[in-house]
């Protein structure tokens, strides 16, 4: 228990620092690089002393350490504040500038709009991470038992495939083969979960060769272990060897692939797999919210990402700690 | 401790938790529903005076009505029909009457009369609304009688017949909506074909009218959704998910020819394309100069290199535009006088200009950056040093404007210029008239003075005349811009959607659509 306390204060401390440069450079980033918020929200024919004024009204002239100590204190209640250019009543977009359309009462609340894609982007990255280990696993697994064999070839030339294939472009020719030509599955957009299975599929190519990798180093390294030998040699089976003791310590550096590379792959990739599904996940809001300049949502996902990651980093290590309790993290 | 396997249940709990929160929305088969895969998104406010944006103006044309339709043909710029307006005359200098149609219903049930067209027109061209500068200037309304309204400018000093084709643009609001600004802003509430149900994320929803005064459309619903990516929009027109996506490339128009499910078009637009000069900023502050870039531009090129996406003009609107013409004088392709004209101006061979800065847009406009490069190369074979500034939307669309100080960034841009109605000024007075010359900064006493005759010219024939003989040639001679091409409009659709009419300023009408 001690231990367990312990270990959250220590690293929920210095995940904390974490997340606030990740903020800090996100929120200054968005403020020096081109393309200023207002001239999306107002439209083409805006004046220049209109846009001006609106900038001054909503806080953007304002000296960046301000706008940042603001938005600090807003975001420590809870409030991640409200979209620059979605409209209360629903995910509307950019270019009006009638009476009180700048009231924050007819702003969609960033966390709103967040927690409205957040269902989306999980069933797809659910899914993906369950397709992924589907065909990971067997490949890598077989790979970490026949080492240097047919199966460790063949896991070394698909995780190659895999690994070069953009995922861009794979998503293209997915959606092109498999629902335009094929008909067999939905793609583009969300009516039901199976619009989610082509993007998941992508997505689980993108992230296999992480896991079969690190599923066969894992399994071979674990082969090799005298306690291997030892258990036969007590009378355990290979079977039962394998089953019960080898793949659940390989689980181990798997459970860290997962946790700090799949995860972080899988954030990324949504955004792009997202905008090219147009699947109305998190990633497409992001996505949008970057061609709109709409800072809050921006700094918003940015920011919950960058907790997500640190959180799971931690749980991460916190089960394996648990599975090993000879690791010290 | 816990175990791999509490842990890998917990997961799998997580994402079963996570896809039952889905809803599961099955397709209903029996309507008839269009799904409008469009390029630009909407705003939060359905307030037509409280915007200027494409993508929300092409969806209000789906929700209101106007005085009267223009269908801006290719050769038939200057016919309007009857909308909710039967017949329009010019009275005199200052008054414009309509005579309205009798029997219409706005969505919600208010009848249509005078006292909406007062309402609506009052209060769009008060020069305080966002969208003021679309109209030509303020206007006061008397109601003859419930189904007459006469349109007066007297008392503001121009004449009534700007209004003429701008009575097919200014969407025709309720009177009360306009009395509650609040309610105008939440739902669009007008008397075309479709009305407005409901947002959901980037989709909004329309059902038919059931009393559109043109007969109830065969099409149930619209679902108009917003989606950026053009890729995304083709395959999702491919795969029956959308059945019109908006603004095609050329590439995937050329592909999507021999297609057998998707039919595709092309059609001018009313967008011309054009390079702005910063005429506020040396060395652009000096015609000549501005000439000599114009005449370094071979546009033949530019138009080989764009391929079905542009038609060749010479003129400062598009031909879908009321006025257009072929200018006589308008800057052809001549390296020998471009030379001439820097060596007049003191920059012989281009010695001693500046750096200019050209900035233009990536993944907005088809081609921009390939064109860009082109012209840039073209500029620098007679002298001109040029860097290009290649910009995504966002940070191009900040760029171009000019800013509080009246200076933009860079001295040239690359900007097309979309509107609504055949209406020549629409296009003229916001770029070249120094009241606003939003871009290139423009302000010459004889440009505004000749813009302001064309304007007050009453009887169109003789506006055609000024436009030719006067404006356009002045222009032709400053080039405060140079209009480079006319921009085509790819759309495509599902082969058994028939009956669908495509507006050259963006706008999809399908009041009269159906699957055959």
């Amino acid at each position: 228990m001690i231990f367990a306390l312990d270990f959250f204060l220590r690293r929920m401390a210095q995940g904390l620092v974490i997340i606030v440069l990740v903020a800090m450079l996100i929120f200054t980033l968005l403020r020096v690089v081109p393309g200023d918020p207002v001239r999306t929200m107002l439209g083409p024919m805006a004046s220049a002393e209109v846009a001006e004024q609106t900038a001054q009204k909503m806080g953007l002239r304002d000296p960046i350490p301000v706008q940042f100590a603001k938005y600090v204190g807003q975001v420590v209640t809870g409030d991640f504040g409200r979209s620059f250019v979605r409209s209360a009543q629903g995910a509307s977009t950019g270019g009006s500038r009638g009476g009180a359309t700048f009231d924050a009462s007819n702003r969609a609340p960033v966390m709103g709009l967040i927690l409205t894609a957040v269902p989306y982007s999980l069933l797809l990255a659910g899914l993906a991470l369950g397709i992924s280990l589907l065909i990971s696993l067997p490949i890598g697994i077989a790979a970490g038992l026949k080492s240097g064999k047919w199966p460790d070839r063949l896991a070394l030339y698909l995780s190659s495939i895999f690994v070069s294939l953009p995922n861009i472009w794979l998503a293209l020719v997915l959606i092109f083969l498999v629902s335009v030509k094929g008909g067999l599955l939905p793609a583009i957009g969300y009516q039901n979960w199976t619009y989610a299975i082509l993007p998941a599929f992508v997505l689980a190519i993108e992230l296999s060769p992480v896991f079969i990798r690190s599923a066969s180093v894992a399994v071979s390294s674990n082969m090799l272990e005298p306690y291997v030998a030892a258990g036969q040699i007590r009378g355990l089976s290979r079977a039962r060897m394998i089953l019960v003791h080898v793949l659940r310590n390989a689980m181990i550096p798997l459970l860290n692939v997962l946790g700090i590379q799949a995860i972080g792959l899988l954030l990324g990739s949504l955004f792009v797999i997202e905008y090219a599904f147009n699947y109305p996940g998190v990633g497409l809001l992001m996505i949008n919210a970057v061609f709109q300049r709409d800072f809050p949502v921006i700094q918003a996902i940015a920011i919950l990402a960058c907790t997500l990651l640190v959180l799971v980093n931690i749980l991460v290590d916190f089960a394996a700690t648990n599975i090993d309790r000879r690791l010290q993290y | 401790m816990t175990t791999r396997r509490q842990i890998l249940a917990g997961a799998g709990a997580a994402m079963a938790f996570g896809a039952l929160g889905m809803p599961l929305v099955a397709n209903a088969q029996s309507k008839k529903t269009v799904v409008l895969a469009s390029m630009g998104p909407l705003t939060g406010n359905f307030d037509p005076t409280s915007h200027t944006t494409l993508g929300q103006g092409n969806f209000e044309k789906i929700v209101f009505s106007h005085l009267t339709r223009a269908p801006m043909e290719e050769g038939k710029t200057d016919i309007l029909e009857p909308d909710l307006a039967t017949s329009w005359q010019i009275i005199d200098e200052h008054t414009i009457e309509f005579k309205l149609r009798e029997g219409v219903k706005f969505h919600d049930g208010k009848v249509f009369g005078a006292e909406d067209v007062k309402a609506t027109f009052e209060y769009a061209s008060d020069p305080s609304r966002p969208a003021a500068s679309y109209y030509p200037g303020r206007v006061d309304v008397e109601v003859v009688d419930p189904l007459t309204v006469r349109i007066k400018t007297g008392k503001y000093g121009y004449p009534a017949s700007t209004f003429w084709f701008v009575s097919s643009f200014l969407p025709i609001l309720s009177a009360d909506d306009v009395a509650k600004p609040d309610l105008l802003q939440q739902r669009p509430n007008g008397t075309n074909a479709f009305k407005y149900v409901k947002t959901e994320g980037d989709r909004s929803y329309l059902e038919a009218n059931e009393e559109y005064f043109g007969g109830r459309p065969k099409i149930d619903e619209i679902v108009y959704a917003y989606v950026p990516d053009a890729n995304t929009r083709v395959l999702g027109l491919m795969n029956g998910e959308y059945h019109i996506a908006e603004r095609l490339e050329p590439e995937q128009y050329e592909s999507l020819l021999s297609n057998n499910t998707v039919a595709v078009r092309k059609g001018l637009s009313t967008e011309n394309k054009y390079l702005h000069f910063r005429c506020n900023k040396a060395p652009f502050d000096d015609p000549r100069i501005r000439l000599a870039a114009a005449h370094a531009i071979d546009r033949d090129q530019i138009l080989e290199l764009m391929g079905d996406a542009a038609v060749a003009s010479s003129c400062f609107v598009s031909p879908m535009k009321f006025g257009y013409t072929e200018i006589e004088n308008y800057p052809r392709y001549d390296p020998e006088a471009s030379a001439r004209l820097l060596e007049e101006a003191g920059f012989p061979g281009g010695a001693g200009l500046p750096q200019l800065e050209y900035i233009t847009s990536i993944g907005f406009y088809p081609k921009t950056k390939e064109y860009g490069e082109l012209i840039a190369a073209m500029m620098m074979e007679v002298g001109f040093d040029v860097q290009l500034t290649v910009l995504e939307p966002a940070a191009w669309e900040q760029a171009i404007y000019r800013g509080g100080d009246g200076q933009g960034a860079g001295h040239m841009c690359d900007v097309g210029w979309m509107t609504g109605s055949p209406e020549p000024d629409l296009v003229l007075r916001p770029n070249w008239h120094s009241g606003a010359a939003l871009i290139n900064g423009v302000s010459d006493p004889e440009i505004d003075a000749s813009l302001d005759k064309e304007r007050g010219t009453l009887d169109p024939a003789e506006r055609l005349k000024v436009l030719a003989s006067e404006t356009f040639p002045l222009m032709a001679a400053k080039v405060p811009s140079f209009s480079l091409f006319s921009a085509v409009n790819f759309h495509g659709a599902a082969k058994n959607l028939k009956g669908v009419y495509y507006f050259p300023s963006g706008p999809i009408d399908l009041s009269k659509a159906d699957f055959a």
